[in-house]
C-alpha cells in the first residue's frame, strides 16, 4: 500500500509536489478516455472492427459495476446481491433527464452532442451543451443511486452477512417492480411534454415495456472516463487508512469496532459510494447504443452477472475485479456458438472456483503489488499453488 | 491524587437469568498494572466486555478519563482512549502485519475520506505519520522483520505480541489485555513479562490484565481483584491475595479446606 | 364481502402451504449448516419438471416429450457401471470396496425405483387410476429430487464444510444458477414452455355464501368456491408438515438432527454420523421442495423454463418465509409460508397483482428490522 514507500522524511510534503501527484492521475484518466473515444474507437472502425468498439465500451460500464461492487463485497465483506437495482435507479433517472430534458431544452431527443459523446467520434465540437445535459444526468443518477445506497446500507446496522444480502436482494426487487408497474406510457410529443409539469414527467418512463428512443450520448470517452476514475477512486479508498478500516470490518468486524472503527458507519458509507459508481454505471448503460433500458433485465439475473466477476477476480482486488469484467464481457462473444452453455460454464467456473481457490483469482492483492508476482513466481516454481 | 482514567462502580450485567457480573468496580490510574483474576466463568472476560462498550452494563457507572462510557458504542469508548486484546487472538489475517497496527492508529486520523482520495497534502502527511509511528511499535515489539507478512501466518506468541501493538497503536489511556500469555512457553511469558512492564512504564498507559499463569500476575501486578461467580470476592496486593481464605476456597473448592489456609492458588492452575 | 374475505383466506392457506413447504427445506438446511441453500429453489422447480417429464413418460398425451427420459435412464446405468468400476478398482487394488462405490450404488438403485414407480404410473393411467398414478408420480418426482439433493450437497457444499460462510453463499448462488441453466438445455427440458398435463382432477367441491342471480350459474356475490386440487394441495403439503414434525421432534433421526444443528462438532463427538444427518436432510428438503413443485405445477400449469424469472421470485418468496418465520426454526417456516402466502393472495385480491412482491419484499425487511432472528427465531450474538 502507497503509504508502506513513504519515507518518514515526507511529514511535510512540499505543497505543489504533493498536488502534482494528487491531480496528474486524474488528468490520466481524461486523457485515457480521449484517447480511447478519438483513437483507438476510430482505429477499431477503421479495420471494420465496430463491433469490437462496442465491446470496448461494455467494458468500461462493466468495469465500473465490478469495481463498485468490489467496495462492498470486497472490501467490508459485505455481501450484497441487489447490485443491479442501483444500476437501474441510476439508469433511469438519468435518462428520465436527458430523454425530458431534450425535449425541454432542445426540443427533441436528438444527439445534441459533441465529438466526446458520439461513437463515431464525429460530432460538432468537442464539448456542446448535450454532453453537458448528459454528464449532469450521470452525477444525478449517480446520486439517487447513492441515495438508495444508504438507505440499503442501513439495515446493516443490525443484519449480519446472509440477512444483509437478502434485505439488498429484496431491495433489488422491490425497485425493479416499482419501475415496472408505473404506466407503460412514453411521452413524445414535444407539445405534450412542454405542458406536463415537471414533477409528472417521471411516471412516464416506459414501465414494463422499457424506456426505448434514450439519445445514445454514451461513447468510449465517457465510459472509459468514468471507469478510470471508478478504478483511481477505489484504489485511492483501498490504499488510504480508510481502505484499511473497510478491510479490517471484513476480517474481523469485532475487532475492528474495537480498535475504533466505527464499523455500522463504514459499512453505509461503503454502500453508498459503490452505489454511486454503479448508478452512473447504469446511467451510461442506458444512453448506449441498442440499449432499451428495461427494468425487467436488471434484476438478479444481473446483479449475479456482477458478483461472478468480483468473486472470480478476487474478493477485494480492483485490479481482479477490472480483470474480471474484461473476460467476462469478451467471453460470451467469444461462447456465441455455445451461447447456451455459457451461463452452466459460468456457474461451473463459481463453484469450482469457491472449491479450490475460494479467494478468487487474485484475493485482495492486486495486480501492481510485489507481493501478487512472488506468489505466481512461487506458483511457476513449483507447478502447483 | 489525581483522578482516576478508569474508574468503574457497581456495574452489574445479567443473560436471562444468569448474572454473570455484579457489583463490579475498579479505579486505575495512568501506570497502573492490575490484574483480574478467577477461575473459568467468573466473568472477567464479560467484564472487558462492559468496560469496552461490547455488552452495555444493566446498572453502574463506568468513566474513561471523567467522562461516562456506559452504554456507547465500542468504537467511540475506543476514540477515548480504551484498547483490548482478545482472549481467542482477533487479527486481521489477511492485512499485512503493518497494516494492522497502521488500522489502529485510524481511530486517530483527523483527515476525512474526501481527502484521502483527492490526496490532499494534509491525508499525505498523516499516512506518513502513521506509518512511521507503526513501524516504530513494529520495532519496539520484535515484529519489523515481519511487517509485510500477513497476520495469519505469524506464529502463536508474535500473533499475541502484534495484537498488544495494534492495541497501544491507538494511544490507549487504559489498556486491557486478556490472557496474554495464554499458550506461550515460558521463554516467551518471560520475554511477554518484560514487555508489558516497558510498555507501563514508556507509555504510562494503565493496565488491566487477566491471566490465569499466577506466577505472572503474582509478579508484575501491583494489585489484583479476584471474580468469582461474578462478585468481586478480593482486592489486593498480591501478597494479600495469596492469603485471602475466600480466594482460595474459589479456586479449591468450599469443603474441609481450613487446613490448607496457606495453599497459594498458584497450585491451582490448570 | 364476507365472501371474498373467505375466498382470500382460503387461497391464500392453500399457496401458503406450498411456500411452507418449500420453506421447510430453507430452514432445515439452515438450520444445520448455517447456510442459505439459495439452490433449494431450482430443486423445486425441477420438481416441477420432473413431475412434468415423469408424466411423459407415463403416457400422458399432451405436451411435448423431452429427451430426459433416455438421459436419465442412461444416466442411472452410468452411474451404476461407476460404482461397480470403483469398487472393482478399489478391491483389486486394497483389497477392500470403497464407501463411494456403495454411494453411487445406492444413487443408482434409488433412481431404478423411480424408473419402476414411472411403470406403475403408467400401467395405473393405463387403466385410469389416474389419481393414484398421479400420487405415484409424485413419489417418483420426490425420489428423484432427493437424489439430486444427495448429490449437491456431497459433490458443492460438503467440501466447503468448514470453510467461511461466504464461500458456501457464493458456491450455493453458482450451484442455483448451474441448475438453472442446465435445465433449459435442449436435452434437458429445454426453453420451452410447456404444459403440465392435469393429473390430479380438479373441479369445484362444494360452493357456499354468495348471492346466486336469476339463471343457474349466474351469481351477483361471487360465492366461496372450495376446489377439489386445494384441497389436495393443502392435504398433501399439511400431511407432509405433520409428518416432517413427528421426524424431527420425535424421532431419534430427528434428534440427530437437532444435535447437528446445536453443534456440529459436539454431535460427532457423541457418535452421531453427521455427514449421514446431513445428507439425510439435504435429501428430505429436496423431497419436500419436489412436492411442492409437483402440485405448484398442478394449480398453475403453465411450466416456464427452468431460469424464468417466475420460478426464482417463487423460490424467493418462499426463502423470504423462511427468514421470516425464523430461519432454522422448522415451524417458523411453517408460519412464514402460511403469512406470506395470505398476505400474496390478500394484495392480490384487494389491490394489484402486479405489488405483491413489494409487499412480500416489504415484510421481510419490516420483520428483519424489527426482529432480525425472525418471528419464531432466535437472534444470534457472536462471542467475543
Amino acid at each position: 500500500m502507497s503509504g508502506a514507500n513513504l519515507q518518514p522524511g515526507l511529514h511535510r510534503p512540499s505543497t505543489p509536489a504533493a498536488i502534482v501527484r494528487a491531480w496528474a492521475p486524474v488528468l490520466g484518466c481524461l486523457v485515457l478516455a480521449i484517447v480511447m473515444q478519438l483513437v483507438v474507437g476510430p482505429l477499431l472502425v477503421r479495420m471494420g472492427q465496430d463491433f469490437a468498439a462496442k465491446l470496448l465500451l461494455d467494458i468500461g460500464t462493466n468495469a465500473i459495476l465490478a469495481v463498485s461492487l468490489t467496495m462492498v463485497n470486497g472490501f467490508t465483506g459485505q455481501f450484497s446481491i441487489g447490485h443491479a437495482a442501483f444500476m437501474a435507479v441510476g439508469g433511469y433517472v438519468a435518462a428520465g433527464i436527458t430523454y425530458y430534458g431534450s425535449y425541454r431544452l432542445f426540443g427533441s431527443p436528438d444527439l445534441a452532442a459533441g465529438m466526446l459523446s458520439t461513437s463515431t467520434g464525429a460530432g460538432s465540437g468537442l464539448f456542446t451543451k448535450g454532453d453537458g445535459l448528459f454528464l449532469g444526468s450521470i452525477f444525478a443518477g449517480g446520486l439517487v443511486a447513492a441515495g438508495c445506497g444508504y438507505l440499503v446500507g442501513l439495515p446493516s446496522l443490525r443484519l449480519k452477512g446472509d440477512y444483509l444480502a437478502i434485505v439488498t436482494l429484496g431491495f433489488g426487487e422491490i425497485v425493479r417492480v416499482l419501475i415496472q408497474t408505473q404506466t407503460t406510457d412514453t411521452l413524445y410529443d414535444p407539445d405534450t411534454i412542454a405542458q406536463t409539469p415537471a414533477w409528472e414527467l417521471p411516471k412516464y418512463l416506459g414501465g414494463a415495456l422499457g424506456f426505448s428512443g434514450l439519445p445514445s450520448y454514451t461513447s468510449l470517452f465517457w465510459a472509459w472516463l468514468f471507469a478510470a476514475l471508478t478504478i483511481l477512486v477505489a484504489y485511492r479508498i483501498k490504499a488510504s487508512t480508510y481502505g484499511r478500516a473497510f478491510l479490517s470490518i471484513r476480517e474481523d468486524e469485532i475487532a475492528s469496532e474495537a480498535m475504533g472503527v466505527d464499523t455500522t458507519r463504514y459499512k453505509v458509507r461503503a454502500f453508498t459510494i459503490s452505489a454511486f459508481f454503479a448508478g452512473c454505471a447504469g446511467a451510461l448503460f442506458a444512453h448506449t447504443v441498442g440499449v432499451q433500458l428495461n427494468a425487467g433485465e436488471l434484476g438478479f439475473a444481473k446483479s449475479f452477472d456482477i458478483i461472478i466477476m468480483v468473486v472470480l477476480g478476487g474478493m477485494g482486488s480492483i485490479s481482479g475485479a477490472f480483470f474480471a469484467a474484461i473476460i467476462l464481457t469478451i467471453l460470451p462473444e467469444l461462447l456465441r456458438n455455445v451461447a447456451e452453455y455459457r451461463m452452466v460454464a459460468y456457474a461451473t467456473a463459481l463453484i469450482l472456483m469457491m472449491l479450490v481457490r475460494p479467494e478468487g483469482l487474485l484475493g485482495v492483492r492486486e495486480i501492481w503489488e510485489k507481493r501478487t508476482w512472488r506468489a505466481i513466481a512461487r506458483i511457476g516454481r513449483r507447478g502447483t499453488p | 491524587m489525581s483522578d482516576p482514567v478508569l474508574h468503574a462502580s457497581g456495574v452489574c450485567k445479567s443473560f436471562g437469568g444468569l448474572k454473570a457480573v455484579q457489583g463490579f468496580g475498579v479505579s486505575l490510574q495512568g501506570g497502573d498494572l492490575k490484574g483480574l483474576i478467577g477461575p473459568n466463568g467468573a466473568g472477567k472476560t464479560t467484564v472487558f466486555n462492559l468496560l469496552t462498550g461490547v455488552y452495555t452494563p444493566d446498572e453502574g457507572k463506568i468513566t474513561l478519563a471523567g467522562r461516562s462510557i456506559a452504554g456507547i458504542r465500542p468504537s467511540r469508548i475506543a476514540a477515548q482512549g480504551m484498547a483490548r486484546t482478545f482472549q481467542n487472538i482477533r487479527l486481521f489475517g489477511e492485512l499485512s502485519v503493518l497494516d494492522n497496527v497502521k488500522l489502529a492508529r485510524h481511530v486517530r486520523v483527523k483527515h476525512g475520506m474526501w481527502a484521502s482520495v483527492l490526496r490532499t497534502p494534509a491525508s499525505y502527511a498523516e499516512e506518513a505519520e502513521i506509518d512511521a509511528k507503526a513501524r516504530e511499535l513494529l520495532a519496539l515489539f520484535d515484529l519489523a522483520d515481519r511487517a509485510e507478512e500477513q497476520g495469519k501466518n505469524l506464529p502463536y506468541g508474535d500473533q499475541r505480541r502484534l495484537e498488544i501493538a495494534r492495541a497501544l497503536a491507538t494511544n490507549p489511556k487504559v489498556l486491557l489485555l486478556d490472557e496474554p500469555a495464554a499458550g506461550m512457553n515460558p521463554q516467551e511469558k518471560k520475554e511477554l513479562r518484560d514487555l508489558i512492564r516497558r510498555v507501563r512504564d514508556e507509555f504510562k498507559t494503565a493496565i488491566l490484565l487477566i491471566e490465569h499463569d499466577m506466577g505472572l500476575v503474582m509478579e508484575i501486578c501491583e494489585r489484583i481483584t479476584v471474580l468469582d461467580y461474578g462478585k468481586t470476592i478480593a482486592e489486593g496486593t498480591p501478597q494479600e491475595i495469596q492469603a485471602n481464605p475466600k480466594v482460595i476456597e474459589a479456586y479449591l473448592g468450599t469443603g474441609d479446606t481450613g487446613e490448607e489456609g496457606d495453599q497459594k492458588p498458584e497450585a491451582a492452575r490448570a | 364481502m364476507t365472501e371474498k374475505l373467505i375466498q382470500t383466506l382460503m387461497d391464500g392457506l392453500a399457496v401458503g402451504s406450498l411456500y411452507a413447504l418449500i420453506a421447510l427445506g430453507y430452514t432445515m438446511v439452515y438450520g444445520i449448516l448455517k447456510f442459505i441453500n439459495f439452490a433449494h429453489s431450482d430443486v423445486f422447480v425441477l420438481g416441477a419438471w420432473m413431475s412434468y417429464t415423469v408424466a411423459l413418460c407415463a403416457g400422458w398425451p399432451d405436451g411435448q416429450p423431452t429427451h430426459m427420459a433416455t438421459w436419465v435412464l442412461l444416466l442411472l446405468v452410468g452411474i451404476a457401471v461407476a460404482g461397480g468400476l470403483v469398487a472393482g478398482f478399489t478391491y483389486w487394488r486394497r483389497k477392500r470396496i470403497a464407501p463411494a462405490a456403495y454411494t453411487l450404488w445406492l444413487v443408482s438403485g434409488w433412481g431404478w425405483v423411480a424408473v419402476l414407480l414411472v411403470l406403475l404410473a403408467r400401467l395405473l393411467h393405463q387403466n385410469g387410476f389416474d389419481i393414484i398414478a398421479g400420487g405415484v408420480i409424485l413419489v417418483c418426482s420426490m425420489l428423484t429430487c432427493g437424489v439430486v439433493g444427495f448429490a449437491l450437497e456431497r459433490l458443492a457444499y460438503k467440501p466447503l464444510r468448514n470453510a467461511p460462510r461466504l464461500n458456501v453463499l457464493i458456491t450455493a448462488i453458482g450451484v442455483s444458477l448451474f441448475l438453472q441453466n442446465l435445465g433449459q438445455l435442449d436435452w434437458m427440458f429445454g426453453t420451452r414452455p410447456q404444459g403440465m398435463p392435469q393429473l390430479l382432477p380438479d373441479k369445484v367441491l362444494f360452493n357456499f355464501a354468495g348471492t346466486p342471480g336469476a339463471n343457474p350459474g349466474e351469481w351477483l356475490v361471487q360465492p366461496v368456491r372450495v376446489r377439489l386440487l386445494d384441497v389436495i394441495a393443502a392435504g398433501t403439503s399439511i400431511a407432509l408438515m405433520v409428518g416432517l414434525d413427528r421426524l424431527v421432534f420425535h424421532s431419534k433421526l430427528g434428534r440427530a438432527m437437532r444435535a447437528v444443528s446445536f453443534s456440529e462438532r459436539n454431535a460427532a463427538l457423541m457418535g452421531i454420523p453427521v455427514d449421514k444427518v446431513v445428507s439425510f436432510t439435504f435429501v428430505l428438503g429436496a423431497m419436500l421442495a419436489a412436492a411442492a413443485g409437483f402440485l405448484y405445477s398442478q394449480k398453475y400449469p403453465g411450466l416456464g423454463q427452468t431460469a424464468a424469472a417466475v420460478w426464482v421470485l417463487l423460490g424467493l418468496k418462499a426463502f423470504v418465509a423462511a427468514v421470516v418465520g425464523g430461519i432454522g426454526n422448522i415451524r417458523g417456516a411453517m408460519l412464514g409460508g402460511l403469512l406470506i402466502g395470505l398476505a400474496e393472495m390478500f394484495v392480490k385480491a384487494y389491490q394489484s397483482p402486479s405489488v405483491v412482491d413489494i409487499y412480500v419484499f416489504g415484510i421481510l425487511i419490516a420483520v428483519l428490522l424489527v426482529r432480525p432472528g425472525g418471528l419464531l427465531g432466535k437472534a444470534t450474538v457472536e462471542k467475543v
